[in-house]
């Protein structure tokens, strides 16, 4: 082994510490938390509302799909949009602030030393804990769209935060990967707004999983691949805990979706620790 | 003794691929065009070996790789070739106020730039109050930071970042922010930190205080680590080959070169050769000349500005009426200042050779001898007045 990879194995060791993630960041939880804190005081910094917004945006989202779902998708139970809608929120959001959660500390990245894990993890915490608030608001609809027809939230509702640990993993594996690919090629940041639309539409956020399985009801491999989207899984899956009558059909792909997350986090979790060190020169 | 930082042929290169940011079209016309990136070597194969408790100042002119390796140094860059080692905690204060976001106040920026820097929660709300006074902000702590003027932001950064109690400190060139008053506090806390026996490593461009607070300075240029060792001699160096000579400076030389100066040597009051001059001893310029002809009656001028371009003094052999009634060959001739009223800060010496009638310019170089001067004594300014005071 030469010396300059040698090096690199002393540099990575002290930079992350460790290729255990979560021990890199327990080390550094102080700085989590603070940058969580500053994305979330800064976003409502000035507002006369301040932290109200964090419940109030989704309020006010929720109430113009409510509305404007009534006209257009009448096939589809309200809730069943309104958790789709939230639960797409949260991906979206954490791709957008993860995009730029290198990019846009430049100025820190260049200049101190610290795991730069910190900073895409940071980002999707952040977008977690207004997803959190969001879920509150969501979780009082749903169960007052289910009372005006005679039903009530499903038990497995109490399992929601094991669905929102495994989502909150897949935001922030994209996190990793899209911090790190925007600081090599900034064209990500365009490239991904395209593709969050076409992705927006092929998750089951404003239709119903029932919905694909009738148009694919003569081709059944159909819904074998669109159950590869992580995205179906996940939403299908809030769905199946929330309501009492969804369900996520369940095939060997839909197993497979539900492991393209982890995987995804493994791969996140390498290159970003493969491209960290080129960080500081590109930016 | 133990070394604090060790580094064995590190270098750092630059792809220079111009000026826009990488995008993906760029990087698949690299792939295909096979078009040559311009490789920038910020900094080559540079071996040293800091031991611990010792001050090293890092001199040289801009864009000479001084900042690359305090980023080598700190970790923020990765080497391209070679290793640096580092021996304790680290703490740069080239980041001062880095991690600020704008719209969060003081306080809450001391919290997060502290986090940022590895400090526990605990110790800053401790210390609070000793890093308010120390910044000086105590009406502002509620202000966002976006309000702050830059020397209020680096003072805020300064005093979180000198929170951190390193083993070693990395100094980028940031105390020439805040007022004098902030700066000689800042210069104070230096000084503890040398007397706690920790490592410092600092670049700057204020000559005076890498000689007056460095046990050993180092000099880079284009990327090498040109020379080492003594402050005095480095700096001597430093101001020879690459400020004044063939340096960087604006310097300006011209005449008919019927008389020509050869070697020019700054030389203190033991005789010995000079960067930097003592307020008060004598300061001695030995002029070398060579003439390609008899020249009859000479007039050799001297005159001084500061680091600034302000105009001190100027003087000849005419005015001083030291009439020299010919010159042949090569000689020497001596300018001597004693003592030397200049207080403290960077001088530029310009040398003059004309003939009596002030018709014919010889040679004359003009700024091209910088020198420091010190100041030792109590009185403050630019050069020293004598004064007496009487009462009653």
């Amino acid at each position: 082994m030469d010396a300059s990879a040698c090096c690199w194995k002393a540099w990575n060791k002290k930079m992350d510490r460790n290729v255990n993630v979560i021990r890199t960041i327990w080390m550094r939880r102080e700085m989590l938390h603070n940058l969580v804190s500053r994305e979330l005081k800064s976003r409502y910094k000035g507002s006369v509302l301040g932290f109200m917004w964090t419940i109030l945006t989704p309020l006010f989202m929720a109430i113009i799909y409510v509305f404007f779902l009534r006209l257009l998708a009448r096939g589809v139970p309200m809730e069943h949009i309104i958790i789709g809608v939230f639960a797409w929120q949260f991906t979206a959001s954490s791709v957008n602030s993860g995009l730029t959660a290198i990019t846009g500390n430049a100025n820190l990245v260049k200049k101190v030393f610290f795991p730069r894990i910190i900073l895409p993890t940071a980002s999707t915490l952040a977008q977690l804990i207004t997803y959190l608030f969001s879920l509150i608001v969501q979780l009082l609809l749903v169960a007052i769209l289910l009372g005006i027809k005679g039903e009530h939230l499903s038990a497995w509702t109490l399992a929601l935060p094991v669905l929102v640990a495994y989502h909150t993993l897949f935001n922030m594996a994209l996190a990793y990967l899209l911090a790190a690919a925007n600081v090599f090629f900034r064209d990500a940041q365009h490239l991904v707004g395209v593709l969050l639309t076409a992705w927006f539409f092929a998750s089951p956020a404003m239709y119903d999983l029932s919905i694909v399985e009738k148009v694919a009801g003569t081709r059944p491999w159909l819904l074998d691949v669109y159950m590869l989207n992580p995205m179906a899984v996940i939403i299908g899956g809030y769905r199946a805990l929330m309501l009492p009558d969804a369900s996520v059909p369940w095939s060997i792909f839909t197993l497979i979706g539900l492991l393209i997350p982890l995987a995804l986090f493994f791969i996140a979790r390498i290159s970003f620790r493969r491209l960290q060190r080129d960080f500081a020169d590109l930016l | 003794m133990k070394s604090a930082i060790t580094a064995q042929h590190l270098g750092k290169c630059y792809k220079v691929r111009g000026m826009a940011p990488p995008t993906l079209f760029g990087a698949l016309k690299n792939t295909f065009c096979r078009k040559k990136t311009e490789p920038f070597w910020a900094l080559k194969e540079v071996s040293f070996d800091i031991p611990k408790g010792k001050t090293v100042g890092v001199i040289g002119p801009n864009g000479s790789g001084k900042s690359s390796l305090l980023g080598l140094v700190t970790g923020t860059i990765f080497p391209t070739t070679g290793y640096v080692k580092t021996d304790g905690r680290i703490s740069s204060l080239l980041e001062l106020g880095a991690g600020f976001h704008p719209d969060l106040t003081g306080t809450e920026n001391v919290y997060l730039n502290a986090a940022i820097l590895g400090i526990p929660r605990e110790d800053i709300r401790k210390r609070m109050d000793h890093i308010v006074a120390f910044s000086g902000l105590h009406d502002f702590m509620n202000m966002p930071v976006k309000h702050y003027s830059s020397g209020m932001y680096v003072r805020l950064g300064f005093a979180v970042a000198v929170e951190m109690n390193p083993d070693i400190l990395l100094i980028d060139e940031v105390l020439a922010v805040g007022d004098i008053a902030f700066q000689l506090k800042c210069l104070d806390r230096i000084r503890d930190f040398q007397r706690k026996g920790k490592t410092l490593l600092f670049v700057s461009h204020a000559l005076q205080t890498v000689e007056e607070f460095c046990d050993e300075t180092f000099l880079i240029h284009h990327g090498d680590l040109v020379a080492r060792g003594d402050p005095a001699e480095v700096i001597l160096k430093y101001i020879r080959a690459y400020m004044g000579e063939g340096g960087y400076l604006y310097t300006q030389e011209f005449g008919t070169r019927e008389v020509e100066f050869t070697q020019v040597r700054l030389l203190d009051d033991m005789n010995r050769e000079a960067g930097s001059f003592e307020s008060g001893k004598p300061m001695h310029v030995d002029i070398g000349y060579k003439t390609s002809q008899r020249i009859e009656k000479p007039v050799f001028g001297f005159s001084l500005k500061t680091g600034n371009g302000f105009y001190v003094f100027g003087s000849n052999t005419q005015i001083e009426h030291y009439d020299i009634p010919y010159i042949e060959g090569e000689g020497h001739i001596r300018l001597t200042i004693n003592p030397l009223p200049l207080l403290q800060g960077n001088f530029f010496l310009s040398l003059s050779v004309h003939s009596w009638d002030h018709a014919t310019q010889y040679h004359r170089r003009e700024d091209w001898y910088p020198f420091g001067v010190k100041n030792t004594g109590e009185t403050l300014g630019i050069f020293h007045i004598n004064s007496q005071w009487s009462h009653g």
